[in-house]
Parts: C-alpha cells; structure tokens; sequence
C-alpha cells in the first residue's frame, strides 16, 4: 500500500499531487485484482529517488557503499530492483545512522541540512510511505494482563490484594517491556493458576451464603470491675483472686427476640501443687442465675458451660460473682485465681434475624428473591454488571445468559445458596478470555478503510493501562459509555496523571527503561570493588581511594586520624585478604533505595512537569540516609530511608539518571564496572543507536589484562588493547567513550578517582566528533548535540510500553511528531504524554481485515514476503 | 491475598503453619517411601498401553538441562567407548549408579550455531536442546522454535496418566528487564519444553505449586478430596470459558487468533487432565506438603527433584523437563565459595583458575543430581527392578564448552536403562549424530510410535541401540 499512500502525502512534490493521488486510487483497485504489483505504482517513489536521493548519496556514501565497496552489507549502487530499493530495512538503518552523525563518520564531508532533509523526506514519504495526515497506526496483538496489570485490576474490581507475583510465573519481555502483546503467551499451566486465582479472589471477597449466625466474644477483661480492666485492659482474661468476693460484670445488646446460645468458659489457676480450696462462681443473665458452683484448683483444666436463653430484645446485663471459701476452708487459697476467658454469646439462632456477611451489599444489593423467574433476573442483573466492568466494555445479552444459566446450574442444587451460583458466575468471569485479554474494537468505518479509530472503551482501556497499568475507573468507564471520552481527553489524561495510580507508569516503565527493577537481583562484591580501588601492595601508603564528596569535587581534605583516611588504611590492607568490611554493601536496603530513587526521579518529572532532560543532567537528586553512603553526601546529615529531595552545587558530577546507583549498579559486573555495559545502556536507552550483539568467542577483558605483564592495568588500558581489533573497533568506538566517561563511578556507584593506584582518565571524545574532560561534559553534549536524538529515543520506548508492540518503520513519522511537539513545548514531559496518547497508534488501529494482510508480509522473510506478497511494498 | 489455593483457607493456614523445613519434609518422604502400600501405587490396571520396555512397569523420561555448558576436560570419561571406562571428576558423584549409566560424546546441537543470526548462543542452546530446530531471532513478536522432544512423546502417551507431563525449573525466574540475550526474546532462554513453535510451556518454580497440583492441597487425608473438588468445580468454568473463546475466536484473525488458539489449547488440556483425573486415582501421600520457594539453589533442586520422584513413583506423569537453571544462568555458589555468576566466569578463556572455578560447578551441579539419581535408584517398582532402571534421566546442555559457546560434543547423559531399553553401564562414542537421533531411541523405549523425526534428526542413534 505504501506507494499509493506516498502518493497522498504532503511530503510529495507538490507540483504532482493531485495527479498522483488521481492515478495510486486508480491503482489501488487495480492491483487488488491482479494481487501482484504491476511497474506503474513503483515509478514515482523510484523516480523521485533517482533523481533527488540517489546523487546525496552518491556525494557523501559512495566511498563505502557504491562502486564495489559494501561496508556493513550495504551497496546503494546495488538497488536494482524498484523493490529492492523501497525495502524499509535499509531505510531504517540510514535515517538512524544519518540523523545520528553516525554517518558518514566524523572525518568524511557530510550532507548539509537541505540535503538531510531531502533525504529523510524521501524515506519516510515514499521509500516508507507514510501519509503524514493519515500516518498507518498499526495493528497491537491482543494484550493478555501481565502479572502487575492482573494484580492491579484485580484489586480495582474487587479490592482484593492479590499477589500476582508469587502466584504466576513471570512475563516475558519483547522490546524491554512486559506488556507486549505479541509476547505474552498463555499455557495450560498458566490458564490453571488463572482459574485457580479467580476462585480464590472471588472466594475471598464475594460471600455464599445471605446470613451468618451472629456471634459476640465478651472477653473477661472486657467485665467491668474485673482487676487491671478499663480502658486500657489487654484483652485478655479476667483473673478473680480467691482471697476475697468480687463481681465482675458485662452487658450484650440483644438485637432481636429470641434463642441465644451462651458459652463461658474459665479455669482454675494454681500452682503445680493441688489446692484444697475451694470457691463459688456464680454467673447471672439479667437476674437469672445460670451457674452456682464451687470449683477448686484442677491442674489449671479449662471448664466450658453452655446455656440456652431466650431473651427479649434489648440490653442483657452478664455478671460473674465469686465467692471465696470460708475463713475455715481456707488452705493456701491465695495462691488461686478464677481465669475468667470469655463468654461467647450466639444468636439469635432463628435464621431469619441473622446478620448479613462481609461485603454483602456490596455483591448482593438486594434479598434474594423467591421465585425463580426473579432469580434468574436477579442473577442477570448481577452478573452483568460485572462482567460488564470486568470486560471493560459491556457484556452482550448471550454472554450474560450463558453466565445466568452457569449460575443457576449451581444455586438449583439443593445444597447450594444463590450467591453461591453467582460466586461461581463470577469465576467464570475472571477465567474468561474477555477478562484474561484485552479485546479491541475499531469504530465503525467504509469497509475499504484499512484502520479507523478504536472505540472509545479500547480509548478508555488504552489510557488505564497506559498510565495506571489497571483497568479504567468509573469515570473514565462512564464517559466512553457515553461516546464522550475523546472530547474530553485532555482533561482525563491531566486527571489520570496527577491521580495515585499513576505511580504504576513509573514504576514499570522506569523499572524497565532504566532497568530499575534489576536492581534486586544483583550481586556486588564490594569487597572486590573496593579492592581494585587500592593500592598495588608496594605502593599501599601512596595511592588508594575513597569515595569523595559529591559536593567537591578534590578529596576530601582529611589529617591522619580522620575516618577517611583510617578507610584508606583498611583499602590498603585489604588487596584481596580477609578480615575487611567494606563501608558499603549493596545490600536489600540499598538496592531498595536505589530503585527507589529511579522511580521518584520520574515520578517527580511527571507530576512537577519537568523536562525530560533533566533525566540527563539535573540539579537535584533523591536520596536517604543509605545512598548519602553512596553519593557521598555524608556531610549533610541525611538520615533515615525516606528519600528526599536534595539541591546539587553547581557543576556536581551527580544529578540525573546516568550516575544514579540503579544505572551504575546494572551496567556493572559483580567485580568491577563495566565500560561497555555502561555505553551500550546509553546508546541503547538515551540515544536509540543500538550496537549490534558481539560476535562469540570474544575474549574477556581480563584477558587484555595479560599484555600488562606485571602490572594491573586500567579499564581503560584494557579496552584499548581489546579495541585494537578492528572487527571489535567499530562497535566499541560507540561503547567505549561514554562507559570511560563514566568510570569516575565505581561498580557500586560511587564516587573514585583512582583505579589499581592510577588516577582514572574520563576524558574522550563520542564517535560523533565531540571531545569532553569530564563526565560533567559529557552529560551536556548528551542534552545539547544529542538532545533530539535523546527525544527520540524516549519517544520511542514510552511509545513502544503505551502501545505494547514495538515501532516499526510506519511509526517514524509519529515519533517524528511528538519529538517536534517535545522541542516545542520546551520539553516537557507533558508532551511526550500527550504526544503519545494524541498519536494514530493510540488513537487507532489498523482493521482486521488489514492487519492480516500486513501481518502474513510482515511474518515472511523480506525474500518470501517480497515474492508471495507485492501488495505491500509495490502497491 | 497469599494463597489462590482452592482448599479452604483454614487448611491453608494450617498447612503453612506446619511448612516445613527440607529436613522435615524429606523425613516425611522417608516415611513415605518405606511405606509397603507404596507398590500400589501400580500403573493403571488395565492401562491400554505398555512402553515398548521389557517389563510390565511403565518407562519415565526426563530431561535437565544444566546451563552454559561444561569444561569438557573434566567432564568426559576416559577410555574407550563400551563398558570399560573411568568416571571422569565432574562424573565421580555418580560412582554409585555407574551400572545404571549411559555417557556419551559426540553429540551435536547445530541448529544452535550462530549461522547468520549472529550473538546469542544462550538462548539458542536453551530453545534448540529439545527442539533440534533453528529458532527466530527476534526479541518480541513472532517467537518461533519447535515441538520439543517431551511434548512430542506426551501427544503420544500422555493420556495414560494424570499429567500428560511436568515442566519444572529450579531457578526463581526472576525475568531481566529487556532482552534476554542478543536480541533473542526470553521466551527462548527460559523454557525448554514447547508444545508448540510457537507455544512455550512455561515451568513452575515453586515445590509446593507442584505438589498440589500433583496430589492436592491440605493435609494427607484431604487431599484427594480436595483435588477432586477443584476438579469438578473447574469443568463448568472451564465449558463456559471454552464457549465463550470460541465465539471470540470467530472473530479473530492473524496474530489474535494465535492468541486465541493458545487459550482454546490450554482449556483442552485442562479438561483432558479432568477426565483422566476421574478415570485415574489419585495417590495417596504421606509426605507433607513442601513450603514455598527455596532460597537455597541446592535445596530448591533438591525439593523440586522429590517432587519429581513422587510423580514417577506414582505414575502421575512418565514425562518431565527441568531447568537446573536456565541458559545463561548467572547464579553465583557461595557454598562452594564461587562467587563469580556461572556465565558471567563461563567465558573463562583458558585462565587455569577461573576454569578451575566452572569445574566446581559442574561437580555442584552433578552432585546435585546424584542425590536423586541415588533415590531413584534406591525406589522399587511395582516390577521390582529399580525405579531408576525403568526410567531415562537424560542430563546436560545444549552448550558443550561454555567458553567457546559450541554446540558440538555436548555434554551428555543418560541414566536408568529405561526399563531395559537401554544398555547401561557404557560409554557411547557418537562421533557426531544430531542429539535429536538419541531422543528418537528414548521415544521408542517410552513405546511412543511413529515418530520419525524431530528438528534436525537424522534416524535413531544406532550406537546407542
């Protein structure tokens, strides 16, 4: 389809348009016929190539990529196909490359920005064929509920807190997310946990039965005049000493006429030894009394009587009387106590005053009528309602019978309650392919449309699990009822943003951009860091390193005796022997702090409308007493784990994401930090730029370490002898730079200067050109040279976690567009969001119908795809 | 919410009052295991199939896979191939039941090679180990390996017992965010059992899921109650969902109905399992229910593995894979003072100390398998051969030298003889057949038939014939 869109675009020449948009519908129904492409379509994408393209690209890449050079598998001079040359995946990789300064390399002459522009117009309007009014939204697989959005929706629907995480294996992950559809699979173990949970959840929450025999527990410390009672009495028994006659008293509200069940129990304390002793207890209900007898000491046995009373309704006065024995009787009675434990008071028995269980009302508003017509209305009613909020979108008639029919093939056993039926309609529900997935519908539109906008619940559904990872709350529920919530979403969205739930978004998506959520299950040594801090063993007094302030950037100024320099003592004995406690540990608490600080980073971006730049450089941090440890902020006296705010000087190394301890913790090894890790985390999730997986069989860079015989080298000593191959160079000459610029930071995230006695290097310069001294420079070349590159790269994966599909080269023209809007609106984080939930692939889908056919080219290797199906790429 | 169990929470609370520690728990399999009712346990009277084995009792198999690979040096025996061979160091653990086992060299895993995918040995080795075909390299969509050896033999004779199989792991799968390797989706590293291409079948971590899924929740005497109750309490859901998928599915297409499809599958399943479950009792436990997930390595091996030994002792299932620990797994083994993670000091390029180190864990990971090696050995069938002979514990990876990340000269071994399919007590020389070759001999001694081929099989493996 893409030519004849291109041919729709504004992007064309505009002396063509009308023209062309006359012939490609002319086209279009031509080519469904024939079903295979025919030459007229492709000419004017290729045409316009040829002569716009093709000599940009013979000007500046021809030294690589034409006249029998084929750098990196690509020859431009070797398109000779009109459909070899429209393939989009070669596309993809030259706007990148080119948008990014990765090409043509830094030494080569390279295109001015007329001529970028003819060019990335070109991909996008006619290689991709994108319609920039009208760009093609795609087509998301249908979402199955991973672990965290179940556990959410759950506890929207029913508040029941489930955990989800214990009771389910984990999601997999497609483009660093969990909620992609395409990846989230279902398997009979899976449906069992998923059947097995709905009974448990409904079973928690929705009770079976319409009454419960009411039950009071008066405990004796509850007895007025009881020893150490009142206000403050445990709750616990009433101990009656038998040195001297007391009487201890209660009162039971009585709600209805009727038969009561009594229950008192109590006991005798003593010593091991027997007791002669012996005392009376009498207990009363109003006046009547219902047990007068003596008890002695019996090795401490708990006596249970029961009563059965009937009694008016009102207020029932309780009283237990103990008579000590007489003077004469009397052996060593002090030592014996009356343990007065409870009185349990049941009723009234008669089932019909009976009370109502937990969450009654709230299940069944009404009593359960008789007949059974009306049960099967009542029924309806009930179980409509919620598989109507449990689809998130309403339940049609059919399903609702089938569900009433299910209920009733319960309740009609004659063992088994109404609610009982409903409970297991309820199940049903939740096992429900509705429920377990989330169904889509397009609007209505011209059969030949190839998408149309989603229905305003899918909007309703988008948004929630967007922004909430749950389902949509009653507003937002009410409004796409009513057709009303796109006129209204601005508002929604502000609404949904700066609600609670939102903290949702920030968790998962930080937890995986930034990889926060791996933080738990790293292991550091610190031990081993800290070691490679230290001296070589000759040089021990010399040259070893503590963490220094974050807030000066020379060491702390410290005499002899100072903590610090007692800890360059201890670095200095340590190498490697035993006996050593390093000052920080990445333990529990610590990975908590920092993972936490990741999210309140971005929470704080999100809710304060920050620029999204500051998750590169900022002025502040987050930090509590744990990560002071970490950031050196020990002279500010911060104490506790609640995180708080904190101002950086100016020019502080710290602020942002990059030299966070979450970020500087994941891209390290368990023994030291690792360079390439942390420069492949930067291209990866701040610039866009991914590097190709290494070849096998690369050597570690400890082998490196070998040519230094003798002597350890740095990291960066290592990695320049491992960069010296050239296959290697070329990706790490990516890596490399950025991973050194950050090495002042060590596997902990801490602040160090010197690595193995030698004072670490940090400046370099980007395979783009630009130099830096410090990390501090290389943060801003990143939010300066980078910035739109940076953008993009947030854009997409922020679009990639709303959509839960990745981008595809369709989806360039939609992030260009929300980058521009971020650009615009200088930055803000508002925009991407807005950008986002504003953008066709939100707002729409590709049909049915269509997405087969997209799907069967896509699922094809280019070859295949380009053979069976010319639609696509020739249409 | 801590529990979904369908047993009624009291048990429950009673049940974890009373979890136990390992050493309790495995007493009380001791007690279990000494108990002479245990041989009632027959295989089903009139069963409608035997496996193809010698005697009357039926043939269990299962696959572990140890992650990584191994240091080859230490783990192949010396000597020539046949019953005169010396236990190599990483093989001495299993000095006990040598008679009982098969080694061998020579088999390969080529559809794990990069070829033009590129990086991403890990999770090739782990989705091809028992596939035998290349996986898709992608990272989301479209995910696409092959039916694997254990759900090939399950559509065969899986309907002969409760479970048609078991899938289990060791490891708390704790999923990385992002890739998992290289661009391969974690679907591929973290399950080795696929019912389908494009179907994973994902394992359970947790002992006690697996024990109550296997003899129901509660204590001993409510169990088969219990279970059976959540059965029937499941078929009317489980025809209502059924319906109501269907009807959805009508309307899908392309990747939704895969989707779909999946769902539809697994109510299927479930149901079979119900129908069986009515026809088949449901043995009788002593040993109580194991608590949670282990934060040992060894003791959730350990536990997972009895629970293993019960559904073959009771003939719940004759088809199991286990992950030691998935690809590319970076536990560390402070117990053996290895703090180093298992990949992380895999790629240890000849330095003598951190090869040293790998050994170690190799020996961990054997020795870990001895003990249930021992137990099986020790278990009497209803036939009176052990449980271990009448059963085919396949054991090793789909990495050979985890350093080089080769999928050639696998590690791998067998042990039980299969009910006497199998000649044991030898070391085999394959000198380079598909690995997918020895698992159509397993087949035939479970007395699945008809298959003839799996991914990138060649015939059955003559040399272990």
């Amino acid at each position: 389809m893409e030519f004849m869109k291109w041919k729709l675009t504004e992007g064309s020449p505009r002396t063509r348009r009308a023209g062309m948009r006359r012939f490609g519908a002319a086209f279009f129904g031509l080519a469904m016929v024939a079903g295979t492409a025919v030459w007229g379509a492709g000419v004017p994408a290729a045409e316009q190539f040829r002569k716009e393209v093709q000599p940009i690209l013979t000007k500046y890449c021809s030294d690589c990529h034409a006249d029998g050079a084929k750098k990196g598998g690509v020859a431009f001079d070797e398109l000779k196909s009109d459909e070899a040359l429209l393939k989009p995946d070669l596309w993809v990789h030259a706007l990148k490359n080119t948008r990014a300064g990765l090409m043509p390399p830094r030494n080569k002459p390279r295109p001015t920005a007329e001529e970028q522009q003819t060019l990335e117009r070109w991909i996008k309007y006619a290689a991709f064929g994108i319609d920039p009014k009208n760009p093609d939204p795609g087509r998301v697989t249908v979402r199955r509920l991973n672990r965290v959005e179940y556990k959410n929706t759950v506890h929207d629907l029913l508040g029941v807190d489930f955990n989800a995480d214990a009771e389910f294996p984990p999601d997999d992950t497609g483009y660093g997310f969990d909620n992609i559809g395409d990846v989230l699979t279902i398997s009979p173990m899976l449906l069992e946990k998923y059947l097995a949970a709905a009974k448990a959840i409904v079973g928690e929450m929705v009770p079976v039965v319409s009454g419960i025999l009411p039950e009071q527990t008066l405990v004796g410390s509850q007895f007025r005049g009881a020893p150490g009672g009142g206000r403050n009495a445990r709750r616990g028994p009433a101990m009656l000493s038998f040195e001297a006659p007391v009487t201890i008293s209660n009162t039971f509200q009585a709600s209805h006429a009727g038969t009561y069940q009594l229950t008192v129990e109590f006991a005798v304390n003593g010593s091991e030894e027997s007791d002669l002793a012996k005392a009376r207890l009498i207990f009363k209900a109003d006046d009547r009394e219902l047990l007068n007898r003596e008890f002695g000491w019996e090795s401490n046995k708990t006596v249970r009587v029961e009563f059965e009373q009937q009694w008016e309704s009102g207020e029932r006065a309780l009283a237990f009387k103990l008579q000590p024995p007489a003077a004469g009787e009397k052996a060593s009675s002090n030592a014996l106590q009356m343990r007065i434990n409870s009185v349990i008071v049941r009723g009234p028995m008669e089932k019909k005053n009976w009370t109502k269980p937990a969450n009654y009302d709230r299940f069944f508003p009404r009593a359960v009528p008789q007949w059974a017509e009306e049960r099967r209305q009542y029924a309806r009613e009930l179980l409509g309602g919620f598989a109507t909020k449990a689809f998130r979108r309403p339940a049609d008639a059919k399903t609702i019978d089938r569900l009433v029919k299910l209920a009733e093939s319960v309740y009609s056993q004659p063992d088994k309650t109404f609610e009982a039926g409903v409970a297991h309609g309820m199940v049903a529900v939740l096992t429900s392919p509705r429920f377990l997935f989330r169904m889509e519908e397009n609007v209505k539109s011209s059969p030949s449309a190839n998408w149309s906008l989603v229905d305003e619940y899918s909007l309703a559904s988008r948004l929630s699990y967007f922004l909430w990872s749950s389902m949509p709350d009653q507003e937002l529920f009410a409004l796409a009822g009513q057709g009303k919530l796109r006129e209204n979403l601005a508002a929604q969205v502000k609404r949904m943003v700066a609600d609670s739930r939102s903290e949702a978004l920030v968790s998962n998506f930080t937890g995986q951009w930034l990889q926060a959520r791996d933080v738990g299950a790293l292991t550091i040594d610190a031990g081993k860091v800290f070691a490679r801090e230290a001296a070589p063993p000759a040089a021990t007094t010399e040259a070893t390193n503590a963490p220094a302030s974050l807030l000066t950037s020379t060491n702390l100024a410290a005499g002899a005796t100072s903590p610090v320099n007692q800890r360059r003592q201890n670095f200095g004995n340590f190498n490697g022997r035993r006996g050593f406690r390093p000052p920080v540990q990445l333990d529990g608490a610590m990975k908590r702090s920092m993972q936490k600080e990741a999210e309140m980073f971005f929470s704080n971006l999100i809710h304060e409308d920050r620029p999204v730049l500051e998750l590169i450089q900022s002025d502040y941090i987050f930090a509590n007493s744990n990560l002071a440890k970490i950031y050196g902020l020990t002279n500010l006296d911060i104490r506790g784990t609640e995180l708080r705010k904190i101002e950086l000087p100016p020019d502080s190394p710290r602020g942002g994401m990059l030299t966070a301890g979450a970020v500087l913790t994941v891209t390290s090894t368990p023994e030291r930090t690792s360079p390439v890790k942390r420069g492949l985390f930067v291209l990866n999730n701040f610039l866009g730029l991914p590097v190709p997986p290494p070849p096998p069989d690369i050597p570690a860079l400890e082998v490196a370490e070998k040519d230094f015989k003798g002597r350890q080298p740095t990291l960066r000593e290592a990695l320049e002898i491992h960069r010296q191959n050239a296959l290697c160079s070329s990706c790490h000459s990516r890596m490399d730079p950025i991973g050194l610029g950050l090495e002042n930071f060590n596997a902990l995230g801490m602040w160090r200067e010197k690595e193995h006695g030698q004072t670490i290097e940090t400046a370099g310069q980007l395979v783009t050109g630009e130099t830096f001294n410090s990390v501090q420079e290389l943060k801003r070349i990143l939010a300066t040279t980078h910035k739109a590159d940076f953008y993009r790269c947030l854009t997409e994966k922020l679009l990639t976690y709303a959509l839960g599909r990745g981008t595809e080269y369709y989806d360039t023209e939609t992030v260009d567009q929300i980058v521009q809007r971020i650009e615009k609106e200088d930055g803000h984080v508002s925009a991407l969001i807005s950008g986002i939930i504003e953008s066709a692939p939100f707002q729409k889908q590709r049909t049915r119908a269509n997405a087969i056919l997209v799907e069967n080219v896509e699922s094809k290797s280019p070859a295949e795809a380009g053979q069976g199906k010319k639609r696509k790429t020739a249409l | 919410m801590k529990s979904p169990n369908p047993a009624s929470n009291a048990n429950l609370v009673a049940e974890r009052q009373a979890s136990l520690s390992r050493r309790l728990f495995l007493r009380g399999l001791g007690a279990c295991m000494a108990l002479p009712a245990l041989e009632s346990f027959s295989p089903l009277l009139g069963a409608p199939a035997k496996a193809a084995a010698t005697t009357a009792a039926p043939v269990r198999m299962a696959f572990m896979q140890v992650p990584n690979g191994i240091i080859p040096g230490s783990w192949l025996p010396t000597g020539e191939a046949g019953t005169n061979f010396a236990l190599s160091p990483t093989l001495q653990p299993f000095e006990k039941i040598r008679h009982e086992l098969q080694v061998f060299s020579g088999l390969d895993d080529l559809s794990a090679n990069a070829g033009a995918d590129g990086g991403g040995d890990h999770a090739r080795a782990g989705a091809t180990f028992l596939t035998g075909v290349r996986i898709k390299k992608t990272s989301g969509a479209d995910i696409y390996a092959g039916a694997s050896i254990d759900q090939v033999v399950a559509d065969k004779i899986g309907h002969l017992t409760r479970f048609r199989s078991l899938e289990l792991s060791c490891e708390a799968n704790n999923r990385k965010a992002g890739d998992c390797d290289s661009g391969y989706s974690c679907a591929y590293e973290y399950n080795i059992s696929w019912r389908s291409p494009t179907q994973p079948l994902s394992p359970e971590v947790n002992p006690r899921m697996v024990f109550e899924r296997l003899f129901g929740a509660g204590s001993p005497a409510q169990r088969a109650e219990n279970l059976k109750r959540r059965q029937m309490d499941e078929r009317s859901i489980l025809d209502f969902v059924m319906e109501d998928a269907s009807a959805i599915n009508a309307k899908m297409n392309g990747r939704d109905r895969q989707k779909l499809d999946q769902y539809l599958t697994s109510v299927r399943e479930i149901e079979q399992r119900i129908e069986r479950a009515e026809r088949m009792p449901i043995p009788k436990i002593d040993a109580n229910t194991p608590a949670g997930l282990p934060t040992d390595a060894g003791e959730h091996i350990q536990i997972m593995l009895d629970m293993l030994f019960l559904a073959f002792q009771t003939d719940s299932t004759r088809i199991a894979t286990v992950l030691l620990a998935k690809e590319g797994s970076d536990r560390i083994f402070p117990d053996i003072g290895v703090t180093g993670g298992h990949h992380t000091i895999s790629h240890h390029r000849n330095n003598a100390d951190t090869i040293a180190q790998i050994a170690k864990i190799d020996l961990w990971y054997t020795r870990q398998l001895a003990k249930f090696l021992e137990k099986m050995e020790a278990a009497k069938d209803v036939d009176g051969q052990s449980l271990l002979h009448n059963s085919m514990i396949l054991y090793g990876s789909g990495n050979g030298d985890g350093n080089r990340h080769t999928h050639y000269d696998l590690p791998i071994m067998v042990a039980g003889a299969g009910g006497g399919g199998f000649k044991t007590g030898r070391y085999v020389k394959a000198d380079g057949k598909p690995l997918t070759n020895l698992f159509l001999n397993m087949a035939d001694h479970m007395g699945a038939q008809g298959i003839e081929r799996l991914g990138d099989s060649t015939g059955r493996l003559k040399e272990a014939a």
